[in-house]
């Protein structure tokens, strides 16, 4: 079981308003590795998670042979509901209802998971009130509730000043190394792609190159997925 | 005044509109946290509205008792709305406008042919001190429905008002929810526009949890400010009212909106802070 590809897509073709979104992309995913998914704004990257997810139809097939964590794009909420930390995890951690208080072993467990951020103290903090990182902590927080084996983070670093990004990225891997999870970082950038970055998908549309970081991230490749944008991998460039 | 309050525990007949008002008062002080966040305040307005030309059509019907047609008519009106959404590209608020005149006036019209403008007024602005035992059970059914959804289903709504994104990717059917809560809301207006009138209805399901939510810091305080507010300006209303010589609907939600008042004031003091996003 535990050699079996923990995610395997076949021939996945999302189609809206008679459009491709996602093309014809058949991919596997090995356990325990730290995986990026980069592409041009309007790539298909979020559809395709959204297949994944099963949030969207689609043509082909979907395997998955885990539990998944989502972690959403820069998420929009009603910050002006009153709601703390604690409250918002145990929405999706008890039966019973928040609003009558929430229960004590599901406190011990949210503060487990906020440990596991390095975000304890945020327990009662008011949802509304959280910066960027702080939410994306949070939100990592709640994706682990189910100890995923697959963990999908849509842009994980937007809203997300650098050094917290790079804090973000070491708990990723962290939880990647010491749970044998494979997280999928999503990224219309090169920032999601790190030393630790195990394997790189370049979607636009179709496929694009599957393969090892270090093989594939030559400037022609981001510049054929990219269509030519080569800013973004300006700083490599130049060398 | 004491002597007002305590007719309701002696006289027979005035008994069933105290309990009535208090379970008007426990749905909507329930249920107003998960209409506010869910953005429902303006639909269930329209809902109101719409119970008029339920009325009418009772009436039409020969029934001496119009409150089946007005509810049939509530929750119709909350479906077509909900499923009109789905093949519009109207903002939402401009279909519930289209939908609050046109039931509202297609209702008067219906009504006015049939009765004039008799009892129009206790329609509109609800007159309690009519409610007997029928309409206290009825109200007790819907307190309880209230309470019931709100305890298996509150979460699920709330996770639904803080983003439908992170609610989908969790397996929450985002259609099922807004039915359930669509059909509730109908329900709900409906059942209780004979106590407090279809103009006042709506102030119940909003501005509890309004006066709540501008003091509270955390989903269990938005609850119960929002039922202490509902249970008070039920009560106050209706004894102040009565003592007055007022009609008890409007004192209701003068009171309520007394409450609301005094919570934007000391928001700055105790309320939470929300950040620039």
């Amino acid at each position: 079981m535990a050699t079996d590809p923990l995610l395997v897509c076949e021939h996945v073709t999302v189609t809206a308003g008679g459009r491709k979104l996602v093309d014809d992309v058949s991919l596997e995913l090995p356990r325990g590795k730290l995986i990026a998914l980069i592409g041009p704004n309007g790539a298909g990257k979020t559809t395709l998670l959204r297949a994944i997810l099963g949030l969207v139809k689609y043509d082909g097939r979907v395997r998955i042979n885990g539990r998944i964590g989502y972690v959403p794009q820069r998420l929009q909420y009603d910050r002006t509901l009153p709601m703390n930390v604690m409250e918002f995890m145990a929405l999706t951690l008890q039966k019973r209802p928040v609003a009558f208080g929430v229960a004590s072993r599901v406190k011990k467990r949210v503060l487990e998971l906020l440990d596991a951020v390095g975000a304890r103290k945020l327990a009662r903090a008011h949802l509304g009130g959280l910066s960027g990182g702080e939410l994306q902590r949070v939100m990592l927080a709640s994706a682990l509730q189910d100890q995923p084996e697959l963990l999908l983070l849509d842009e994980p670093a937007a809203g997300v000043d650098i050094e917290g990004e790079a804090t973000f990225n070491d708990l990723i891997t962290q939880q990647v190394r010491e749970h044998n999870a494979t997280a999928v970082l999503v990224s219309h950038d090169l920032s999601v792609v790190s030393d630790l970055t195990d394997q790189v998908v370049c979607l636009n549309q179709s496929l694009k190159c599957v393969g090892d970081a270090k093989d594939l991230l030559t400037a022609e490749r981001i510049a054929e997925v990219f269509g030519g944008h080569k800013a973004v991998y300006g700083h490599h460039h130049h060398h | 005044m004491f002597d007002v309050i305590a007719n309701y525990f002696t006289n027979d007949w005035q008994l069933p509109i105290l309990l009535s008002v208090v379970c008007v008062s426990i749905a909507s002080g329930v249920l107003s946290p998960i209409v506010i966040s869910s953005r429902m305040a303006f639909f269930s307005d329209a809902v109101a509205h719409s119970t008029l030309a339920g009325v009418a059509l009772g009436l039409l019907l020969g029934l001496g008792n119009p409150v089946i047609t007005m509810v049939l008519m509530g929750v119709m009106v909350a479906l077509v709305i909900a499923s009109l959404r789905q093949f519009t590209t109207l903002a939402l608020d401009t279909l519930l406008g289209v939908a609050m005149a046109g039931s509202l006036a297609a209702g008067f019209l219906l009504y006015e042919y049939q009765k004039g403008y008799a009892d129009l007024h206790s329609y509109l602005f609800g007159q309690p001190s009519l409610l007997g035992w029928s309409d206290f059970w009825m109200l007790l059914f819907n307190a309880t429905i209230s309470l019931l959804v709100i305890v298996l289903f509150s979460n699920r709504f709330l996770l639904l008002a803080v983003s439908r994104p992170l609610a989908q990717a969790r397996r929450v059917s985002v259609a099922r929810y807004e039915f359930l809560l669509i059909v509730l809301l109908g329900l709900v207006v409906s059942l209780s526009v004979r106590a407090v009138g279809l103009l006042m209805v709506n102030a119940l399901l909003i501005v509890p949890a309004a006066a709540s939510r501008n003091i509270a810091r955390s989903v269990r305080g938005m609850f119960i400010g929002s039922m202490i507010v509902a249970i008070i300006s039920g009560l106050t209303g209706l004894f102040a009212g009565d003592f007055l010589g007022l009609a008890p609907a409007p004192a209701i939600v003068v009171t309520a909106v007394l409450c609301f008042i005094v919570s934007q004031v000391l928001r700055p003091f105790i309320g939470h802070h929300v950040a620039e996003a």
